[in-house]
């Protein structure tokens, strides 16, 4: 018996066919990664296999399983390559989908199910795969969430992996000559080719499989290549020397288009393109309102290795690290180990504000070794701020590190979860006593600041006594909320009361800003809040004089400040303060800015923004 | 043997970043390792049936965990879906 597996587009790809052009064809899909691109389509014709049933002797077992195992071991290697090369050029986040890769071919199931093919049905190495890994494509298929559905896709990828390590042939992507520009189109693309695909080949995709949350996707956004998916059956319906317009922004493809369709998308086109121009040309203008305001814009960061991408995005200055990254792991890290990754942030900024939190352990944040599992209430446990305060090893080995790493004096010390003086003088002696130690050991100390969370709403009632005493405040939008409202933002019954423009949470917001200011300390805002357009225009007229957001929001969120006016946006905050409700309060921004915001072309960015992660 | 039910409350449920991650403490424990969800069961120290599950926020799965180190499986399993698979929760 033979199976051959092969793209429906290798049917239409004889010479005689190619010469007449497929006509005018519209169609819908997935945006799967925004962009424009207008060129020849280069169909991707995934090689023939064909696998023979055999029933083999008992002679040939071993060199069966010898034949797998091999097999196996040459596309791990194949993997561990590409997913260094993904590591490289997009980033460590997406090369996990490797790690998944590389998993499933020690999935015991798998390999097992394979070997007993081959040892007790006596089939031969290439049908064992076929049958069992197949297994799994059709069940993978056939599961009712559209993102375990994707992974079919990488399941199919590695199964021709595997055979072609078989057939001891070299995998699919090598024997690809791709000119420059092309659109590729398939029925469905493998993670492992786009990463093999050299930056400039390609202009766009289009594909029938896949969704946005599918690797292709993710992948197809990280490389900047416009991708539409989900288009059905455009893979059977090009022919090599169709002419195909690509919108990754809307999530459709014309086949040969006629005149209308590409003066139109060379608009659009246009339109994107100035966009984004004009986006990244902002990187180094002010951030600065059209009557002189300046709001600083920093980002939020999770790993040392982003501080290198910060001001590419136009931010000046770190306005969050969370160091209990370093934390989610087997052990506490040694001071060592913090030390090393605080200088690679601080040094990287150099003269720029770097603001590290103290470990914010606890909550939905367990650390091992260090937090209890079963609390009742965790949110309002034994978290944050009291874990550090009564684990005095852990807390002054991060501050030692803190204060060892940062020689360029840029550092700004975020003490999270203060609910009262108490903790804020204990914590900020413990600052004090780890750097006497560190100054009598003969370091060196940079200047350094320390500043509080503003979270908790006991602080918010005492804030003009707080604000005596630190050099900053930073305000945790999402706790603030939490606890205001007094509403879990992980329990479902409730989402819907989880309102960031409750009057009660906008006054706790100016309350902080005026007692803040009256001692001459800046406010910032580091909470989700901050990357919301409508949140923006709110939190600058209510006084806050820094934003901090995900990096890739800078540009978008400097472009809405420099459209404002202050004093527009502070009346607006001054009215909406005076509103019964957060329903009153949204209709009344959205009235008043959505057209604005929208006007403002920075669509695709706002994308990002609502993609952001909860 | 220890039966341990525990609720996924990332947002995302386990796909197959958490599926790996399950699997990194399954595969190298000596105990037998399985995952009980919606009356299907699977061998937990196989990604691909862990995946297959396709377990989504809120659901409560099960373990059956047999063996000499099952307590340490447990509670490496209880740390894992407390942290949320480190990522953000629903």
């Amino acid at each position: 018996m033979t199976i051959s597996t092969k793209n429906p587009a290798s049917e239409t790809d004889s010479g005689a066919e190619a010469a007449r052009l497929t006509p005018r064809t519209v169609l819908v899909g997935v945006p799967a990664s925004p962009g424009f691109a207008l060129g020849k389509v280069f169909p991707i014709i995934n090689r023939e296999v064909s696998v023979v049933e055999e029933t083999i002797p008992e002679s040939r077992v071993a060199a069966e399983e010898q034949l797998f195992l091999k097999a196996v071991s040459k596309t791990a290697n194949e993997i561990a390559k590409i997913k260094e090369i993904s590591e490289s050029r997009t980033g460590l986040q997406d090369s996990l989908i490797f790690s998944t890769h590389l998993m499933i071919l020690k999935d015991p199931g798998l390999v097992n199910g394979i070997l007993d093919q081959i040892k007790k049905e006596h089939k031969n190495a290439c049908w064992a795969v076929h049958v069992v890994l197949g297994g799994y494509i059709e069940r993978f298929e056939k599961i009712d969430s559209p993102a375990m559905r994707d992974k079919a896709t990488d399941l199919r990828d590695l199964y021709n992996r595997l055979i072609s390590a078989m057939e001891n042939s070299g995998p699919v992507v090598e024997e690809l000559a791709v000119g420059e520009g092309v659109v590729l189109v398939a029925h469905e693309f493998v993670p492992s080719f786009l990463m093999s695909l050299k930056p400039g080949q390609v202009s766009a995709l289009a594909m029938d499989t896949g969704g946005r949350t599918s690797h292709v996707a993710i992948l197809a956004r990280s490389l900047q290549i416009p991708a539409v998916s989900g288009l059905r059956n455009i893979a059977a319906l090009v022919k090599p020397d169709d002419t195909i317009l690509v919108d990754g922004s809307g999530g459709m493809v014309i086949v040969n288009p006629n005149d209308d369709d590409v003066r139109k998308f060379h608009e659009r086109q246009e339109v994107f393109e100035r966009q984004r121009r004009e986006l990244f040309t902002m990187r180094r203008l002010e951030p600065m309102t059209r009557d002189g305001k300046y709001i600083t814009l920093h980002a939020n960061i999770e790993l040392p290795s982003e501080a290198e991408k910060v001001t590419d995005f136009g931010a000046t200055g770190i306005g969050l690290y969370r160091s209990e990254f370093l934390f989610f792991r087997k052990d506490v890290p040694s001071q060592e180990e913090q030390e090393y990754a605080y200088r690679q942030i601080l040094e990287t900024m150099d003269s720029c504000p770097v603001t590290i939190r103290t470990l914010d352990a606890g909550g939905d944040k367990l650390v091992s070794g260090i937090s209890v599992v079963n609390e009742a209430n965790p949110f309002m446990g034994w978290r944050s701020i009291r874990v550090c305060l009564d684990r005095e090893d852990v807390f002054c080995t991060q501050l030692r590190a803190m204060l060892l790493a940062n020689t360029k004096g840029n550092l700004r010390i975020l003490l999270p979860m203060i609910s009262g003086l108490n903790e804020l003088r204990r914590a900020k002696a413990f600052i004090n006593k780890c750097r006497d130690q560190l100054v009598s050991e003969g370091h060196e100390i940079g200047k350094v600041k320390v500043g509080i969370m503003i979270e908790v709403p006991a602080a918010v009632m005492l804030v003009d006594l707080l604000a005596k005493e630190v050099d900053f405040f930073s305000i945790g939008t999402n706790d603030l909320i939490q606890f205001t409202l007094a509403v879990d933002r992980t329990n479902e019954l409730i989402t819907e009361m989880f309102q960031p423009h409750h009057p009660a949470v906008l006054s706790m917001i100016y309350q902080t800003v005026m007692a803040a200011h009256r001692q001459g300390i800046p406010v910032a805002v580091c909470g989700e809040m901050s990357s919301d357009p409508l949140s923006v225009l709110l939190l600058v007229g209510l006084g806050v004089d820094e934003l901090s957001m995900t990096p890739w929001s800078v540009m978008a969120t400097k472009k809405i400040i420099r459209s404002i006016n202050f004093e527009d946006v502070r009346e607006t905050a001054l009215t909406v303060l005076q509103m019964d409700d957060a329903e009153s309060v949204n209709a009344f921004l959205t009235k008043k800015y959505a057209q604005t915001i929208s006007d403002l072309g920075i669509s695709s960015l706002l994308g990002n923004v609502g993609e952001k992660q909860n | 043997m220890i039966v341990k039910s525990l609720t996924v409350t990332n947002k995302l449920g386990v796909h197959a970043r958490p599926a790996g991650m399950i699997v990194d403490i399954t595969a190298p424990a000596q105990s037998d390792v399985s995952i009980i969800f919606e009356g299907s069961k699977a061998n937990a120290k196989s990604i691909l049936n862990v995946m297959m599950l396709a377990i989504p926020m809120g659901s409560e799965v099960k373990f059956e965990v047999d063996g000499a180190d099952e307590e340490e499986v447990v509670q490496k399993l209880e740390q894992l879906f407390h942290d949320n698979f480190n990522e953000e929760p629903c």
